[in-house]
């Protein structure tokens, strides 16, 4: 075994020594949970449909490690992950105990009082003035809704999902065809289930070779390079990409290549979470259609509605709160809902935040835990999976010398999306004005904001986040979320002092007027989350 | 609905109104039909399909019209067409099954039913046109026997063209269409135009159907699906005519 021998590459050395001609044709996956299949279905799926020989992806996973088994929120890019890889909607929804979920509900974060929410719906306004729909807003008022105190939440104004989903509604009829929306959503679904079922899908449809084994070794190449990997009963498997899988302990990239990670706990003080699954009071309970999340006195709870279940955990910082007390604010927390919390089982996971230095090294690339991870806050943990496999799969190097211009471009690429997903979700802490525990206030001291978020902020005293604050062509996060976060929890953004046009006030009016027009038609149209997952599994959903 | 079985004793009294119109409901936009029928329909109706807002399903229908209420075939109490679709036709009868297996359709698992609230159905004497179902020595009419056949007939038609549509729905051949239409806008004095959207159409993949594989387009063939497909898209070009109906009527 010929670990660790490579810790500091010597630059042109190195690069010299690799066979740049060496073709990409075998790839091996090394590790079998959501990350692990999501990967090899988008490789595979690229792959098959869309060349014919000289490849192979191979999963090898190990039958003694479960898998982590939380993640269960996503963003709405796993539709297209889905449906890329062939997969019926109506097969996943009803496999993987899916329902639908069509933002966040953020309870108790801004001042912590009992009426005390927003929401960041996944619905995007659109048309050209959509950045400038939120000075609108700041600067006019709207009066036509009954309820004064919501009167004119920024959501509400901006798009219908707020209504919909405190209305328990779904984000579609049974009529709309599979992964078609009326109001865009994601999922909320079983990471274990999910993981079972992509592993079917991958080795019946896509080809995907299956090893269930240990891995013992690494074995690098003369140039340094991973030669193989060798497995306890199945010998060898040799590759020319290997992709790290393996969870939090990063057995490729960080165990064999000792490529360092970069915490960011002075950023994000979150390091704990306690999960419990929660079962409904019976089958036809209604299921929330958007996550929930409360803020706590040094962390936030999530609540996941699955169709069998839910799945919640409270998020917390051990250096605010003791695991003890920790336990007993989410026992607080369920004792709304839940009988007798006593007879629930929690499990406590540990979260080391942060991210590795690289994420391609040579010819290994870690993919889902092995590279990283935040918090729960946002889902952003999936989002990172799919899109990095989508870049995989999409740039895929064709040989080793491509493999450096690619991989280079991808260590940028997602340095720039961590630390702009880091940005996002400070972002939700640093707002709040809750005074009852030094975890918030610590949250808003400047040495803890990454200066990076605070020139944004500087910026948004003046002008409302515009897509053009951000340079990439597929940001993880657009413009508009950054703005539901800033409106929802209260931001101030000055009036232009160039005032606005009649023309520009009044096409604000119009869309507001529109949104608000599409808020009661979809309401009286809509049938409720359970009903319309109930009826997927009974009918079915169309293909078009 | 009260569907309840037609029996000589029960209905010895019981006469159907005949006549068609508004009266009978008939003011329906679009009506469901059976494979067997394209061959008439797609002489006057456009036939595709549309989904059941309760399941999603697809059906196979003919339209009538372009918005709810709107027949145009109906003029008054008459159908302005060579053609009346089965199912406006059956009212108010319709076929039960006697067990709840899966075998077929046949005259001894099956019953004939009336649907006792129909407004076609009146016990006792009436003025207005109409037929008795048993004569007064308590035998089926000629009427009864001849509904009897139309309404086992268009059961097992039913049946059938499920099967059709299933077959299309796993072939992915069933494609969605949005028609956008130019026509008179209502109630306008000097005919002035408005271009109307009309979604949740759906019709055969005419690229898809051409691609069917050879084993498949030979059992298309054989169950006269092949056939069924080509009746459903040549119709649609009858979209015409329901536009010239529209904009006579507006």
């Amino acid at each position: 075994m010929t670990n660790k021998n490579e810790n500091h590459p010597i630059g042109n050395k190195v690069v010299s020594q690799i066979d740049s001609k060496k073709l990409t044709k075998n790839i091996v996956i090394v590790g079998g949970g959501t990350a692990g299949w999501i990967t090899a279905g988008t490789l595979a799926a690229k792959l098959t449909s869309q060349h014919v020989k000289n490849f192979s992806v191979t999963l090898v996973e190990s039958s003694n490690i479960p898998p982590i088994g939380v993640g269960e929120g996503t963003w709405p890019t796993m539709r297209r992950t889905l449906k890329n890889m062939g997969i019926k909607e109506t097969d996943f929804i009803r496999e993987c105990n899916v329902s639908f979920k069509q933002g966040a509900k953020f309870a108790k974060w801004v001042t912590g009082k009992h009426d005390d929410y927003y929401y960041h719906p996944l619905m995007l306004p659109e048309g050209p003035i959509k950045d400038n729909l939120a000075s609108h807003w700041l600067s006019i008022q709207f009066p036509y809704n009954e309820n004064p105190k919501k009167q004119y939440s920024f959501s509400m104004c901006l798009s219908p999902q707020e209504a919909i989903c405190e209305a328990g509604l779904a984000p579609k009829l049974i009529t709309t065809a599979e992964y078609d929306a009326i109001a865009n959503y994601a999922y909320h679904l079983d990471a274990g289930l999910f993981s079972e079922f992509l592993k079917q899908h991958c080795i019946k449809v896509l080809n995907v070779k299956h090893v269930v084994d240990d891995v013992m070794a690494v074995t690098n190449n003369d140039d340094g390079d991973i030669a193989c990997v060798s497995t306890a009963e199945h010998g060898d498997l040799s590759g020319d990409l290997f992709i790290d899988c393996s969870g939090f302990k990063s057995l490729l990239l960080g165990e064999h290549y000792q490529v360092g990670f970069k915490s960011c706990k002075d950023v994000l003080f979150v390091d704990n979470a306690i999960a419990v699954q929660v079962p409904y009071s019976d089958e036809n309970s209604p299921i929330a259609s958007h996550t929930i999340s409360t803020a706590q006195t040094a962390g936030w709870i999530w609540d996941i509605g699955l169709s069998s279940r839910r799945g919640v955990g409270h998020v917390y910082s051990s250096r605010y709160i003791s695991e003890h007390a920790a336990i007993e604010e989410l026992k607080q927390y369920l004792s709304a809902t839940v009988n007798d919390v006593e007879q629930l089982t929690f499990r406590k996971i540990p979260i080391n935040p942060g991210y590795r230095e690289k994420f391609w090294h040579r010819n290994c690339v870690a993919i889902g835990l092995s590279a990283g991870f935040l918090e729960p806050l946002e889902a952003s943990a999936l989002l990172l999976v799919e899109i990095s496999a989508n870049m995989i799969a999409e740039q895929l190097p064709a040989n080793r010398q491509c493999m450096e211009i690619v991989s280079e471009r991808f260590n940028q690429t997602f340095t720039y999306r961590w630390e702009r997903i880091i940005d996002f979700l400070k972002l939700h802490y640093m707002l709040s004005q809750r005074q009852d525990s030094d975890f918030w206030c610590d949250n808003r001291k400047p040495e803890s904001i990454p200066s990076s978020l605070k020139s944004l902020l500087s910026l948004w005293q003046y002008q409302p986040p515009s897509d053009n604050d951000f340079i990439h062509a597929t940001e993880v996060f657009p413009a508009a979320s950054y703005q539901y976060v800033l409106y929802g929890m209260g931001f101030k953004t000055a009036s232009s002092h160039w005032g606005y046009s009649t023309e520009a006030s009044e096409k604000a009016y119009e869309k507001f007027k529109q949104v608000n027009l599409q808020t009661s038609q979809y309401k009286a149209n809509l049938m409720s989350n359970r009903d319309l997952i109930n009826s997927i599994k009974q009918y079915g959903l169309q293909r078009v | 609905m009260k569907n309840v079985i037609v029996d000589s004793n029960t209905h010895k009294n019981t006469k159907v109104l005949v006549g068609h119109g508004q009266d009978f409901g008939e003011n329906i936009h679009f009506v469901p039909v059976i494979a067997d029928e394209l061959r008439s329909l797609i002489l006057e109706y456009p036939c595709c399909l549309l989904k059941n807002n309760q399941t999603g399903q697809f059906g196979l229908h003919a339209l009538l019209g372009f918005e709810s209420g709107e027949n145009l075939f109906l003029a008054d109490a008459n159908w302005r067409s060579h053609y009346i679709p089965l199912h406006i036709r059956r009212q108010p009868f319709m076929v039960a099954r006697k067990d709840h297996s899966s075998e077929p359709m046949s005259e001894t698992n099956t019953v004939l039913t009336i649907d006792m609230n129909n407004r076609r159905v009146v016990d006792g004497n009436t003025s207005a046109d109409s037929q008795d179902l048993f004569t007064s020595d308590g035998k089926p009419t000629e009427y009864l026997t001849s509904m009897n056949r139309m309404v086992f007939e268009l059961a097992q038609g039913i049946v059938r063209t499920e099967s059709f549509i299933q077959s299309l729905v796993d072939n992915e051949l069933v494609e969605a269409i949005q028609l956008g239409i130019s026509m008179n806008k209502r109630h306008s004095a000097d005919k002035e135009q408005e271009n109307i959207n009309f979604d949740g159409l759906y019709v055969i993949n005419e690229k898809a159907l051409a691609n069917l594989s050879a084993d498949l387009l030979q059992e298309y063939h054989r169950k006269g699906y092949l056939q069924a497909c080509h009746l459903m898209m040549a119709s649609m070009g009858q979209i015409q005519s329901l536009i010239r109906l529209r904009n006579q009527s507006s």
